[in-house]
């Protein structure tokens, strides 16, 4: 691997594969020089359908970069690594494990977070975006699965019934949630993850980090377990013009839910169907069981 | 009937060879946590092997979610009931959350 990165990169002291990364690998590696980079890595050599591939999800980074966004800096697109695409990119400091994040956020969080959301709402739209219907897919997805999802299909008519229909489509991030944030105790230094990257309705983007999924059990900080939701609503709507009512939110977060929930059966069908065999896709099928649950519960008590 | 250990025996015999003799032992952060997840998933497979909850089958399911598809709205208090049951196997600390 050292040698391999060198090829592409100079001379490399030290390259480490870092814990965590459930569908790409992270490199750490430090160059001769001392430069500290962080290189992503394809898990496989197989390519998923709806997510970016790692050349793409460098040209978003790289967008976001130029936008303003706090993003690690781009360093290079590196092609084949034996034999799997990467990229390398700026290695920030701080803290992304959720558990950990939510024992102690630091304060004012919530509007940055809202700061770096609406700058993303801004960017320019990319040309190799994906930008289908998500209802649609979400039922597409769920058919492949080939299970029956009762829970799952009363939530997509719940919310097919009650989506605005009007709304503009933007530049969307596509996981923006607690996990894919770099935090230190000064707040907010970076937003990871850029897979997901999507031309799609904003709002799906803006109430996806209140899911109780990513609130890491700190359940009453609505706001992926580090504050209330209000002052985040608040700051994006002064700085979008986007206002949101409770009623609306509630209908994104079922749908985040229903999400979620389709996207632990696809991953776990990975491992069933033979492409990625690993005991952490596997457990993601049992997974599902716990969004089918939340939205039944948000529905409930709308 | 075979002879014991059962199935739910022999998954808690290597859960334990798991969190006793493995996991101690690994330095790996990455490691570490999948064994973590190979537990969790051991833990899963004895509860579903040692419980006897008869909800409804596969036929019922289906027919459910297509009638759901097709417009028909279900009662929320079974459908709740539905998927508590599969978490009181999956993760029954999760229903605490809701307490």
């Amino acid at each position: 691997m050292e040698v391999a990165l060198s090829h592409k990169l100079g001379p490399v002291r030290s390259a480490w594969l870092l814990p965590g990364g459930a569908s790409k690998e992270a490199w750490a590696v430090d160059l001769a020089d001392g430069t500290e980079l962080l290189v992503r890595r394809a898990l496989t050599g197989v390519i998923h359908r709806d997510t970016l591939t790692l050349e793409q999800e460098f040209r978003v980074l790289e967008a976001a970069y130029e936008g303003g966004v706090r993003v690690p800096r781009p360093v290079a697109y590196l092609g084949d690594i034996e034999g799997r695409e990467a990229f390398a990119m700026e290695r920030v400091e701080g803290e992304t494990i959720g558990r950990r994040i939510v024992r102690d956020p630091p304060s004012g969080i919530e509007q940055q977070l809202a700061d770096e959301l609406a700058k993303i709402h801004a960017l320019a739209p990319l040309d190799f975006l994906p930008s289908g219907d998500v209802i649609e897919r979400f039922y597409a997805e769920l058919d492949s699965v080939g299970e029956p999802h009762p829970a799952i299909e009363y939530g997509l008519v719940w919310v097919r019934e009650r989506l605005p229909h009007d709304r503009e489509r933007t530049f969307c991030h596509g996981d923006f949630r607690v996990g894919n944030f770099v935090i230190s105790e000064h707040g907010l230094e970076s937003v990871l993850d850029w897979e997901f990257a999507h031309l799609g309705d904003p709002i799906e983007d803006l109430a996806w980090p209140l899911l109780r999924a990513w609130r890491f059990g700190a359940d009453d900080r609505r706001l992926g377990g580090l504050g209330d939701p209000e002052p985040y609503l608040e700051r994006y709507a002064e700085l979008t013009g986007r206002e949101v009512s409770a009623e609306e939110l509630v209908v994104w977060e079922v749908l985040g839910n229903v999400k979620w929930a389709i996207g632990c059966l696809t991953q776990s069908r990975r491992h069933l169907n033979g492409q990625d065999r690993s005991v952490e896709y596997a457990v993601l099928g049992r997974l599902a069981a716990e969004m089918e649950y939340e939205l039944l519960d948000l529905i409930e008590h709308a | 009937m075979p002879d014991r250990p059962n199935a739910a025996e022999l998954v808690e015999a290597v859960w334990e060879f798991l969190g006793q003799e493995v996991l101690p032992n690994v330095q790996d952060h990455r490691q570490k946590f999948r064994t973590l997840v190979a537990m969790n998933a051991l833990a899963i497979a004895r509860r579903e092997l040692e419980g006897d909850e008869g909800g409804p089958d596969e036929d019922e399911l289906r027919d459910l979610a297509r009638r759901i598809r097709e417009g028909e709205v279900p009662e929320l208090a079974a459908l709740k009931n539905q998927v508590a049951a599969k978490l009181r196997i999956s993760n029954p600390q999760y229903l605490e959350r809701y307490e």
